[in-house]
């Protein structure tokens, strides 16, 4: 029995033929061991690494990454799993391997290196999808609450961020403004001018209503020939001011040679009313402007604070 | 004192030992404040020592982490001056370890009557080889691929793809799991603390040190050569150069010993 397996020892095609390498340093990091794979892979001959330090093996990005994290971690918890590194082969090539490491009490490392080159493929085609996931979830994002043709906000993100402008009314005690703004006669300018010049219209508002308005004012495209602009910390009179500016502002807008009006309603609040009853008051009040006679502003009757 | 509380929360504060010298120790860039353990047993006995973690490092609270104020390393010196204040420390000896030599450096800097002494082990004003004066050890695409390197290595981890799917803000409670392991943290934290630590360049700053300063230096290290330890001796108005005749970066894990006799032995 024991002659069989003695027999078997020396049959056997040599001990050292595994696919992955192995090292052994000392605690002054010289190398007192390295396998077969070094030669037979790796390009190095086995005797020339022997007494080199451990440092000559790999790229200076892996030093920084070895003396950051790997000796940390070896020293503190006497081993690390599969930390990927940048080994160089005796030829001066570049090989991303994987390594596990533990160390022992006398500060002798005892390194497995696996070869990680496809691995290292797939991760850079998972860091560029990433990226490319990052960069479109970014425009994605945008596109969700902004206007295409006007670049304002959208009614969707108007809805999720005027709560959070109302609130801070209440809290602070100051009153808010909303502005609902109806360019007069736009059916007749697509009809007469075509489609192009009723963009070109809602265009030009838009910037307007951007530049004109605040850092802290919400200001969205409500819906077709619609706007709505939130303005925080703004009493009655200020908005119907605010307004009166707005009227000259749009008058700038020419379709065939004639200023564009517009038609606003106006409602205040203390914070207390959801974005959907001001929209309502605001509509009820635009309504009025507009059966006024059109390019005038009114005030909704039922909010307290109409100046 | 809730801004003390804060603080110390925040930046996971622990205060060991008691003594007339307090001693605050400031971790590197990779792990946190365990780095210290081997050196704490001799130094509790005789000093007051204050450990922490940068925000964004070990068991700090996420949740204060701003992009912004640590893409540089005067947000991390932000964070030394807040606990100073906080624990009301004044002639404190910092010892910093790598790039918390210079954090402690830009923070002594800025508050003078905090600190009395800084003690830094293997450090480096400029990781970066700024030619034909200045041989940091690294070139840019060197550390470039560090950076890519450090992502690679996060892909194994859990939360690699978490901040995509969850959205940026939601992954605290992912990041809070990964972050009991010694050297883990959030990916992005940890880019951006490399960044601040690689691709900076304080070397102006030595020439204004207000404090006398103790260097250990490593006889052969990887990222602090013995060229940037005398370039540093020659810069700074006060200070002592012990080379420790030693292997690696982490002198005060490796040589705990060596390196809390000669402290002693400087500060008493």
């Amino acid at each position: 029995m024991t002659n069989k397996i003695t027999n078997t020892k020396l049959e056997a095609p040599g001990l050292d033929a595994f696919q992955c390498g192995a090292l052994i340093t000392n605690k002054h990091r010289n190398i007192i061991y390295a396998n077969a794979y070094f030669s037979n892979e790796l390009n190095w001959q086995v005797e020339k690494l022997i007494g080199k330090s451990s440092d000559d093996l790999f790229t200076f990005s892996s030093k920084i990454f070895i003396e950051s994290y790997l000796m940390p971690l070896l020293l503190h918890e006497k081993k690390c799993d599969e930390i990927q590194l940048a080994l160089l082969d005796g030829k001066n090539n570049r090989i991303s391997i994987i390594v596990n490491a533990k160390m022992d009490d006398q500060g002798h490392i005892y390194w497995s290196l696996f070869n990680a080159t496809k691995r290292d493929k797939l991760y850079e085609e998972l860091i560029e999808t990433r990226n490319k996931l990052e960069a479109q979830a970014k425009i994605l994002q945008s596109m969700s609450v902004t206007d295409e043709l006007t670049g304002l906000m959208n009614r969707r993100e108007i809805n999720l961020r005027a709560p959070e402008l109302l609130n801070q009314a209440k809290r602070y005690v100051h009153t808010v403004a909303l502005l609902m703004i109806d360019i007069d006669h736009f059916k007749e300018v697509n009809d007469s001018y075509g489609h192009l010049e009723g963009d070109r219209v809602l265009k030009e508002l838009g910037l307007r209503l951007k530049t004109f308005g605040r850092q802290t004012d919400l200001i969205a495209r409500f819906g077709g020939e619609e706007f709505i602009m939130l303005l925080p910390d703004t009493d009655a009179s200020d908005a119907r001011l605010f307004a009166e500016r707005l009227h000259k502002l749009v008058s700038e807008i020419h379709v065939n040679c004639t200023p564009v009006t517009v038609s606003i309603g106006i409602t205040m609040s203390d914070g207390s009313h959801s974005l959907e009853d001001l929209t309502k008051q605001a509509d009820t009040a635009l309504y009025k402007a507009k059966s006024n006679g059109r390019n005038r502003t009114e005030f909704d009757q039922t909010s307290i604070y109409t100046g | 004192m809730p801004f003390a509380n804060e603080i110390i929360k925040r930046n996971n504060v622990t205060i060991l030992g008691s003594g007339e010298k307090t001693l605050l120790l400031a971790h590197g860039f990779g792990c946190d404040q365990n780095m210290w353990r081997f050196m704490l047993p001799a130094l509790t006995a005789q000093y007051k020592v204050v450990l922490f973690d940068y925000v964004g490092s070990g068991h700090s609270e996420i949740a204060h982490y701003d992009q912004v104020r640590y893409s540089s390393l005067e947000g991390y010196a932000q964070d030394v001056l807040d606990i100073c204040e906080a624990l009301d420390l004044q002639d404190v000896i910092f010892v910093g370890h790598s790039v918390s030599s210079t954090i402690g450096l830009i923070a002594s800097i800025q508050k003078p009557n905090a600190f009395s002494q800084l003690i830094m082990i293997c450090p480096s004003p400029c990781f970066l080889n700024v030619k034909p004066d200045y041989m940091g050890g690294f070139e840019k695409s060197d550390l470039e691929e560090l950076i890519d390197l450090m992502d690679k290595n996060y892909i194994g981890w859990a939360n690699y793809l978490a901040p995509l799917v969850m959205g940026a803000n939601n992954s605290e409670k992912l990041v809070g799991e990964l972050s009991g392991s010694f050297c883990s943290t959030d990916p992005l934290i940890a880019k951006t603390f490399a960044k601040a630590t690689f691709f900076s360049d304080y070397r102006h700053l030595l020439k204004e040190a207000k404090h006398p300063v103790l260097i250990f230096q490593s006889s052969q290290d990887a990222l602090a050569s013995t060229e940037v330890g005398d370039y540093m001796l020659k810069q700074l108005p006060e200070a002592e150069l012990q080379l420790i005749k030693a292997e690696g970066h982490c002198l005060h894990m490796t040589h705990p010993d060596i390196i809390n006799q000669a402290l002693r032995a400087y500060i008493d």
